[in-house]
């Protein structure tokens, strides 16, 4: 079958070694960004900015380093699929919190450590 | 004993064959399996997250306040490491399977060495922080009147760096499995599902801190000291 | 080709074994696996049966007959936690998912073998730990089987160990579930596409996923819980800040999708069921398929219908309630695919189809009360108090658990080779049908004039509904008895059966033998045929059993 093979390729190295590299300087260079950025841009908005990054960074590795992107594309479905429900947990839930009804007289919002 | 593969075809009604994947050897499907194994721990961290996020809905100025506080020089210098480990295990795994196999211990051995490393800068910078009174279940953390929204934050902290180096731990426990099979000649290149699957487990963990990295530790540096 | 059976020899883990009880303890084949999860699964069952009848008893007059409050909290929380973690939630993936689905789909195995062997091995290890915490110094816990904090972080009972193995029940359900999905997805036949796939594989594809993916997220929260109390990092602790609201929204992220994970499977029985013996190709196929992706889908969309009461927002009580009533679709669409399936078919009333048409009624009960809690109104009223309770014994007992005995009946002969005594399979249907109304149906009138939940005592004038209820309880117990009496001395004694009793036109039906051999078909056949062909009552796809050949 197709997808079960498993055969030594020594041309393989030298052809995918330049691209792990190549990725390795990417995520280099956004990690530096990381450092630098509530000093030096969008300091109001820290946590979006880093954010922002991180998911870059999440999808070089994803794509690169794991494969995804040479795999077959019932792996991405399933992928896309598992993070589409993650979404929907943040989502709701966060709606929920931001809402919260009680945070005039709520302990766990004014009190402190008892 | 387990039943060895026995090449089978079945034949349609036009007498075509078409060959029967059995389970035995199934490169793709060991794959496929391990992906979804890597969703279950997706969804853990998420949850984790989820808990991470729901706190600070409820209380984002504590959160920056606590972040602050965090060594972004030792947790820095951790992101940059395991970031290079990765990227040694990949190529540990790519001379795997172009065929040099002793190269692809080197590889591994690497991978290893930067994993254990981490875990000593982790153990130092936990350290650090129970010297400055925050730990979990001491100092600050159980003091009558700090803010909750810090402790909540500590509190998540100190859980999910935790379970995160406790997946390094299993990493080089892994990694050491991963060697003894290839000594035994159990991991080859034409047969590495195993190196394969160990190689993703590592960029997941690698994935993990990519995230928790900036959550606890940078969102709070446009204060910092 | 061999003539032996599974039953006669085996795969395992690893060595030769020559004793037999080993050869069962290490075994790899699915079909085994599958038997021995039966075991403990129904072991466990009658276990919390007992429970529950102990409760019923003492709930037989208003004050004290039997155990005092505090073991009354142990007791329905050992039934709720034997139930659903021991033995619903393993239930009908782990019986049957194992022994017929990869029949189903012609292979020869799962597609981890010895993760399945180790999987049953973590379930066991999960069902002892929860025992263990019986005899601990504060006996079992008292929390009901949802752990809500913050009581669950306070009380002295032995909580801690009940959520370990509820952890342990949940990575043996998640892999299970994995193993499930890679064999689905890699070893069908050569030309089964999905769409050729029969119903019950599609129902524990479906499952499949909610195990893995649900799952986790309640094992995190176990262990958030552990570290909350031993660490006290704040997280569900009011007094530290946290938020039990929290708690209850990661705990039914899983529990809700849970439920669908029981029932999917479920449905898939019915599914094979229904067309089997009524002759006919299935109504709506790929309608009844893809309903089941939908209700898994959108399973894991309503989880906030739990927490109406429990100081969520407005906002999220309507979303939730909005989005719940969609469940609802996907279910009404698979049943009048059933039903139109059985229109002017010429119904053969063998056990497993009475069982299947005995459910499609109570499940409908079981369905239809679910929507009325479904409305925030109605539920503010109805929420802990035995309208809820009786809804989910309904949907639970009166549906998952039915139709795993209407499945029992109806693989009998794969399994075992033989055939049961249908008249008492027919009268023991009966007993615990009529036992079932009897026990339940009082309980949604008493919880809808105020009976509350998880009371040990009540007001007098709820006395003739808790009087009738335990009577059908009775029943029940007994029809329980008489049908797993039947099913054994069918085992010992019965007639052979032969591979194909029924008729039946899925792959699992055309093995050369019965019980199923242990390599399972002698040749894997190419499947160029949808999975219900039925042809003026006959069905249309025959093989011949050396080549597996078509020869029709
Ligand atoms: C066979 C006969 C059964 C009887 C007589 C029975 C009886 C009971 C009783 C008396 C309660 C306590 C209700 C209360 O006071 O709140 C209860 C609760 C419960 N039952 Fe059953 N039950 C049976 C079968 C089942 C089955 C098959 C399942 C699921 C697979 C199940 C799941 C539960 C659950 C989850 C609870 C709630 C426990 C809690 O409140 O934490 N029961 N049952």
């Amino acid at each position: 079958m197709a997808t079960n093979e498993q055969t030594v390729d020594t041309a393989l190295y030298e052809r995918e070694k330049g691209t792990y590299h190549k990725i390795l300087i990417g995520l280099l260079i956004l990690t530096a960004i990381t450092f630098v950025q509530p000093h030096l841009f969008l300091a109001h908005a820290t946590f979006e900015a880093q954010l922002l990054i991180g998911f870059a960074k999440a999808w070089l590795i994803v794509a690169y380093y794991m494969h995804l992107k040479s795999e077959k594309p019932v792996i991405g479905i399933m992928v896309a699929f598992a993070l589409m429900l993650v979404l929907f947990f943040f989502v709701t839930t966060i709606i929920d919190v931001h809402h919260f009804q009680f945070t005039d007289e709520s302990y766990i919002t004014n009190g402190t450590l008892k | 004993m387990a039943h060895e593969y026995v090449p089978e075809v079945a034949i349609d009604r036009e007498g075509n064959e078409h060959l029967v994947q059995g389970w035995q050897d199934d490169y793709f499907g060991g794959k496929m399996g391990f992906w979804l194994f890597m969703f279950t721990e997706v969804m853990m961290f998420s949850a984790m997250f989820l808990t991470l996020s729901y706190y600070y809905t409820l209380h984002p100025q504590d959160y920056t306040e606590a972040s602050a506080h965090l060594n972004r020089l030792l947790g820095g210098f951790n992101t940059v490491i395991l970031l290079i480990s990765a990227w040694t295990m990949g190529l540990g795994l790519l001379k795997m399977r172009s065929g040099d196999v002793s190269g692809a211990k080197k590889f591994i051995l690497a991978t290893m060495f930067i994993a254990a490393l981490f875990l000593v800068v982790k153990g130092f910078e936990w350290h650090e922080e129970y010297e400055h009174g925050i730990f979990l279940g001491h100092g600050h953390l159980i003091e009558e009147g700090y803010p909750l929204g810090k402790k909540l934050f500590y509190g998540m902290y100190f859980t999910m760096t935790g379970l995160h180096g406790f997946h390094v731990l299993i990493g080089i426990g892994l990694m050491i499995w991963l060697l003894k099979r290839i000594n035994a000649g159990k991991v080859t290149p034409e047969h590495h599902i195993l190196h394969f699957n160990i190689a993703l487990y590592w960029d997941l963990v690698h994935l993990i801190w990519v995230f928790v990295f900036p959550y606890f530790y940078m969102i709070g540096a446009a204060h910092g000291h | 080709m061999s003539a032996k059976s599974y039953l006669e020899e085996t795969h395992t883990a690893f060595g030769h074994p020559k004793s037999k009880i080993l050869q069962w303890l290490l075994t790899i084949d699915h079909k085994r696996i599958g038997i021995m999860y039966a075991v403990v699964m129904f072991f466990f069952f009658f276990v919390a049966v007992g429970i529950g009848m102990t409760m019923r008893a003492e709930l037989w007059e208003p004050g004290k007959q039997l155990v005092d409050p505090h073991t009354f909290n142990q007791l329905f929380t050992l039934h709720g936690v034997i139930m659903i973690f021991i033995f619903i939630v393993p239930g009908i993936p782990a019986i049957f998912g194992n022994i017929i689905m990869p029949l189903m789909i012609g292979a020869k195995d799962v597609s981890f073998p010895r993760l399945n062997w180790a999987n049953f091995w973590l379930y066991v290890i999960g069902c002892i730990v929860a025992l263990f915490s019986l005899w601990g110094e504060n006996g079992f816990a008292d929390t009901g089987w949802t752990f809500y904090a913050p009581y669950s972080l306070t009380t002295s009972t032995n909580v801690i160990p009940v959520l370990v193995a509820a952890f342990l029940l949940g990575m043996s359900s998640i892999l299970t579930g994995l193993n499930f999905l890679v064999t689905i997805h890699r070893l069908r036949a050569p030309g089964m596409d999905f769409f050729k796939m029969p119903l019950f594989v599609w129902g524990i594809y479906a499952t499949g996923w909610i195990q893995l993916l649900a799952t986790p997220v309640v094992g995190i929260t176990l262990i958030l819980a552990m570290l909350e109390k031993y660490f006290g990092i704040g997280i569900f602790d009011p007094a530290k800040g946290g938020d039990p609201v929290l708690f209850e929204h990661l705990f039914w992220i899983y529990s809700h999708p849970a439920v669908y994970l029981m029932i999917l499977p479920a449905f898939g029985v019915m599914s094979e069921i229904i067309p089997t013996f009524s002759r006919k190709e299935i109504f709506g196929y790929r309608t009844v398929a893809l309903s089941s992706a939908a209700i898994a889908g959108i399973g894991y969309l309503v989880w906030g219908h739990h927490l109406f009461t429990s100081g969520m927002s407005d906002l999220a009580k309507t979303i939730f309630s909005f989005l719940t009533f969609f469940v609802a679709v996907p279910t009404g669409i698979k049943f009048y695919d059933w039903v139109a399936t059985m229109y002017k078919a010429k119904i053969v009333l063998r056990a497993p189809m009475v069982w299947a048409l005995g459910t499609m009624i109570t499940f409908v009960i079981g369905g239809l009360t679910g929507v009325t809690i479904t409305m925030i109104g109605g539920d503010i009223h109805l929420q802990d108090t035995y309208y809820s309770v009786a809804h989910f014994h309904y949907a639970i007992l009166g549906g998952v658990v039915f139709l795993m005995f209407a499945g029992m009946h109806y693989w009998f002969p794969i399994i075992t080779g033989k055939m049961y005594n249908e008249k008492n399979a027919i009268r023991a249907f009966a007993l615990i049908f009529v036992g079932f109304n009897l026990l339940w149906f009082p309980m949604f009138i008493a919880g809808y004039y105020g009976m509350p939940r998880r009371y040990f005592d009540y007001l007098p004038e709820f006395a003739i509904y808790h009087k009738i209820a335990f009577v059908g309880g009775v029943m029940l117990v007994i029809g329980l008895l008489w049908m797993f009496y039947n099913l054994i001395q069918g085992w010992r004694k019965g007639e052979p059966s032969g591979p194909n009793p029924w008729n039946a036109t899925t792959l699992e039906w055309h093995l050369p033998m019965a019980p199923a051999p242990l390599d399972n078909h002698t040749k894997v056949p190419y499947v160029d045929f949808r999975p219900y062909e039925y042809k003026h009552g006959e069905p249309v796809v025959k093989f011949d059993y050396e080549t597996m050949r078509r020869i029709d």
